[in-house]
């Protein structure tokens, strides 16, 4: 009996370990429940946001505000956004020395941002870092406090158009802009590549396979491949009613879905083309077998230590449809600073993510992360649009669109962009249709 | 067990019927039965449990169990005031929370409701031992009881309040939820989800050519069930092979090759898995290590590996991916079933295998007839577990094809992929799509696979009297 004991005991033990290490990662949380109702306060006075009617309001917060305010910050896990931010932060209170702050920075990686506010709405952080792939989940669940009313700054202004409108919808903004570098674009070494070989993606891969050496990009990656279909005019975006219109299987346009389609997998047939991931891509650059990559500003510092003194960047490269070279499309890419709906404290979290998000602030990041700034300022200075990957990416700014896309493009395109990689099928059409059927259900 | 419950309903009526009135107003009044006998401790624990159920009921989860018709009609709506920075909210509707609270609120009633039945057979039992003049116990002697031949309830009143919390109440909870439409447009708190029926079953068996769940349903439950057969067989046969060598009179350094195998166990499973991944990914080690000594041309001269690939895809293709889970699997689940095997194996009763030796059996004869019965009997209920916890093998799954890209439309439009089980196809759609309601009707049927197996195997395995035949 003993020995049957002992068996289910290592048996139940083998299932648990199967079990352990499932569940989320700790996060960094020490939200109260401080309920503090300002409200009562509501003093009268004209409408608008004049300078002299903002400093009331902010006087009337600070007034209404007698326990510590607690707050909860969430931005990137890396090095440079958590220094950076507590130095902002410390600057923040000492804007406002009469009020107590309690506020702690998490680390919370902003690929997993909206997943972890949904998760629970009313425990996230009060403030959050998020790419702009992720304002239309957060708004649907309605986790985002729009921005109504600015204090300190006005975000619609000092920030480029292109970054407001992808932070509003509907007119409405939703979040602060804060980057404006989270798009994708070309790495390369110069030492192998002239400025002319990295202008098309024939001359591209010829120039790599004469060096024996390979050219990377996710063309698989849902995100990537869009920048084929759209740099050929087709369309794929959310229409009003939530559900995606797209036309990549068009037979009637300039360019039809199967010749951009045909276009894809010739390039992915070159030897030299490796359609691979980021950390991948990297790795092959580092071991001086890859020199030249599609990806975006977050391999910065891999790819400046890979090529060295080779470093640059581009714009995309063109491609050929139908005997023609086309550029290139793109998602333009930013990250904003939302303030957390269920905000125990929504009058500090909207002045807080204003002052993180204002010129002076967006410089710092920009300077300590190696991301743009979306104002146009910050955006402007020397040292920082002098940067390579920037330059790139600004130059890529006219082909880029706005990334509005419903939640059922990204397992049929990739899916799509897999078979395109291998191209393997035998009715390039019919793979079009089911595509374009999947991410328009 | 419906004769239990006839016997318990006519008890309670047999007790109400002939109960005296300190009896019969117990049903509303739990403590004057145990007054009446003199009771006194025991009447007012009582009274306190019972008042403490209206004041949850009536304080708290009435307000949600009335809105469970609905789950809530009242939608957040909240307005900001610029010239304060603050806002007010409106006294919204959580429709997660009404599901929630209303699902414990009935719990709670019925178990009230049972309390109450059985409080009265027990004021009644009283009762007749007053009538006889027999002793009634005092409250320390009722409490000497719990730890002597009432000692079976004591000791499974904190697992049984445990199951409730940890087990029945989510199960009823996830099984509402199925009937619900909560997904990414119906989140709360912001947002209201509401009943739909039997809605989700449809889809999840419908095959069009965009709703693709019951396509994806039949293939993944399939593989579920295949990879839950192969990775608990491979892993139980391997250990035992294993710790039968290890065993073996001949094998040296016995402790030495015992302690390396465990170390695979020391190492978290999840750093072990995420390593191997890596390692076997298109452009991992493994690869560019097959790409040097050409095995990769040879694949692709014989056909296994598409022209088209410059790499063999050990994770990334159908097929190469279902084999490689199961392989690897073996690593990470062999030294566990070792670890039981080798505690089995030494304890075969030597008097068998010495009498099959005089009898001139085989080492392979005597393996077949003598050992593999033995451990098979042994480990027949850790198999079984085993098998279950196959077929809710996350780690294994999730960590080694997270990279996977599926080029069939057809799964990929209900957010599935052709090495998914069922339990990493329900993570993806609740963690990346948020779509709790789909999940939800996938849970059901795992949790009806796994108990219905559970509950088979178990009842023949130690049905009757062959628990006793082999002590």
């Amino acid at each position: 009996m003993k020995k049957k004991i002992i068996s289910v005991l290592l048996s139940g033990m083998m299932a648990v370990g199967m079990m352990a290490g499932c569940g989320n990662a700790e996060k960094d949380n020490t939200q109260t429940g401080q309920d503090q109702t300002t409200g009562d306060e509501a003093g009268s006075g004209d409408q608008g946001t004049t300078q002299a009617s903002s400093d009331d309001a902010i006087a009337n917060l600070i007034a209404a505000t007698t326990d510590p305010v607690e707050l909860t910050l969430w931005c990137s896990e890396t090095e440079g956004y958590q220094t950076v931010m507590a130095e902002l932060v410390e600057e923040f209170k000492a804007q406002y020395p009469d009020v107590e702050f309690n506020i702690t920075i998490g680390a919370e990686s902003e690929a997993n941002c909206k997943d972890d506010v949904l998760a629970d709405v009313e425990s996230a952080g009060d403030l959050f870092v998020f790419p702009d792939d992720q304002l239309l989940d957060l708004v649907n669940a309605g986790a985002l406090q729009s921005v109504e009313a600015t204090y300190t700054y006005d975000p619609t202004a000092t920030n480029t158009p292109a970054t407001v409108e992808a932070a509003s919808i509907d007119g409405k903004l939703y979040a602060y802009p804060m980057t404006a570098s989270n798009g994708y674009f070309l790495f390369y070494n110069k030492n192998y590549l002239s400025e002319e070989d990295v202008q098309s993606w024939d001359s591209l891969l010829a120039a790599a396979q004469a060096q024996g050496k390979t050219v990377g990009m996710e063309v698989s990656g849902a995100w990537f491949m869009y920048g084929f279909f759209a740099g050929a005019g087709l369309e794929m975006r959310l229409g009003d009613d939530g559900k995606n219109i797209c036309n990549w299987n068009a037979e009637d346009t300039k360019f039809t879905g199967a010749s951009v389609a045909q276009a894809i997998t010739d390039i992915c047939k070159n030897p030299a083309m490796k359609n691979c991931v980021n950390e991948d891509a990297q790795a092959f650059a580092l071991n001086g077998e890859m020199i030249a990559d599609v990806n975006g500003t977050w391999a910065t510092n891999a790819f400046v230590e890979a090529y060295g003194d080779g470093y640059a960047a581009a714009k995309l490269p063109t491609f050929t449809v139908d005997g023609e070279q086309v550029q290139m499309g793109s998602f333009a890419g930013y990250k904003f600073l939302g303030v957390n709906a269920y905000s125990k404290n929504p009058g500090w979290a909207m002045l807080l993510a204003e002052f993180l998000t204002n010129e002076e602030s967006q410089t710092k990041i920009a300077l300590a992360t190696g991301e743009g700034p979306s104002n146009i300022v910050a955006a402007s200075s020397k040292e920082i649009a002098e940067a390579p990957a920037l330059a790139a990416l600004s130059e890529q700014a006219e082909f880029a669109d706005l990334q509005r896309v419903g939640d059922n493009y990204w397992a049929p395109a990739a899916t799509l962009g897999q078979s395109l990689v291998e191209g393997n099928y035998s009715d390039v059409q019919k793979l079009l249709d089911d595509a374009v059927a999947g991410i328009t259900q | 067990m419906k004769k239990e419950r006839e016997s318990f309903l006519r008890n309670f009526i047999e007790a109400f019927t002939k109960g005296d009135i300190f009896t019969k107003l117990s049903i509303l009044i739990f403590g004057t039965g145990y007054v009446a006998r003199g009771q006194y401790v025991k009447a007012v624990i009582l009274q306190i449990v019972q008042v403490l159920f209206f004041v949850f009921t009536f304080g708290f989860s009435l307000n949600y169990m009335s809105k469970l018709g609905t789950l809530g009609t009242i939608q957040r709506e909240e307005i900001f005031d610029p010239k304060t920075l603050s806002k007010v909210v409106n006294d919204y509707d959580n429709s997660l929370m009404i599901l929630l609270c209303g699902v414990i609120g009935i719990i709670f009633i019925f178990l009230y409701i049972l309390l109450s039945l059985s409080n009265v057979k027990a004021c009644y039992e009283l009762q007749c031992l007053k009538k006889d003049g027999k002793h009634i116990n005092t409250f320390s002697e009722d409490l000497k009881d719990l730890f002597n031949h009432k000692f079976h309830i004591t000791l499974l009143t904190l697992p049984s309040i445990g199951i409730l919390l940890i087990k029945v109440i989510p199960i009823l909870f996830m099984i509402c939820i199925a009937f619900t439409n909560y997904d990414g447009d119906h989140q709360p708190p912001t947002y209201l989800f509401t009943w739909v029926g039997l809605e989700n079953f449809k889809t999840l068996f419908t095959s069009t050519s965009t709703v693709t769940f019951g396509y994806a349903f039949v293939r993944i439950l399939l593989w579920t069930l295949i990879w839950a057969f192969f990775a608990t067989f491979s892993t139980f046969y391997g250990g035992v092979l294993l710790a039968k060598f290890i065993n073996d009179k001949k094998t040296k350094f016995k402790k030495l090759w015992r302690s390396l195998f465990v170390i695979t166990i020391a190492i978290p499973q999840f750093v072990t898995l995420l390593l191997v991944g890596k390692m076997f990914s298109d452009y991992g080690i493994i690869n560019s290590i097959c790409n040097k000594i050409g095995l990769v041309g040879f694949l692709q001269d014989i056909g296994l590996v598409s022209k088209g690939l410059s790499f063999i895809p050990f994770l990334s293709k159908p097929g190469w991916a279902n084999v490689m889970v199961l392989l690897i699997n073996l690593w990470v689940g062999i030294p566990f079933q070792m670890l039981s095997a080798t505690g089995i194996l030494m304890n075969i009763p030597e008097d068998q295998l010495e009498s099959a030796k005089i009898d001139g059996a085989t080492e392979r004869q005597i393996f077949r007839k003598i050992t593999m019965p033995y451990v098979l009997f042994i480990t027949g209920p850790s198999l079984v577990t085993a098998f279950i916890a196959n077929i809710n093998n996350f780690n294994v799954i999730y960590l080694l094809t997270n990279d996977y890209v599926t080029t069939n439309m057809s799964y990929a439009n209900s957010n599935a992929k052709e090495v998914d089980l069922l339990i990493t196809w329900l993570f993806t759609l609740t963690n990346d799509y948020s779509n709790y309601k789909m999940a939800c009707v996938i849970g059901i049927c795992v949790f009806v696979i796994s108990a219905s197996l559970t509950l088979l195997t178990f009842t023949r395995m130690i049905a009757g009297n062959r628990e006793e035949e082999f002590q």
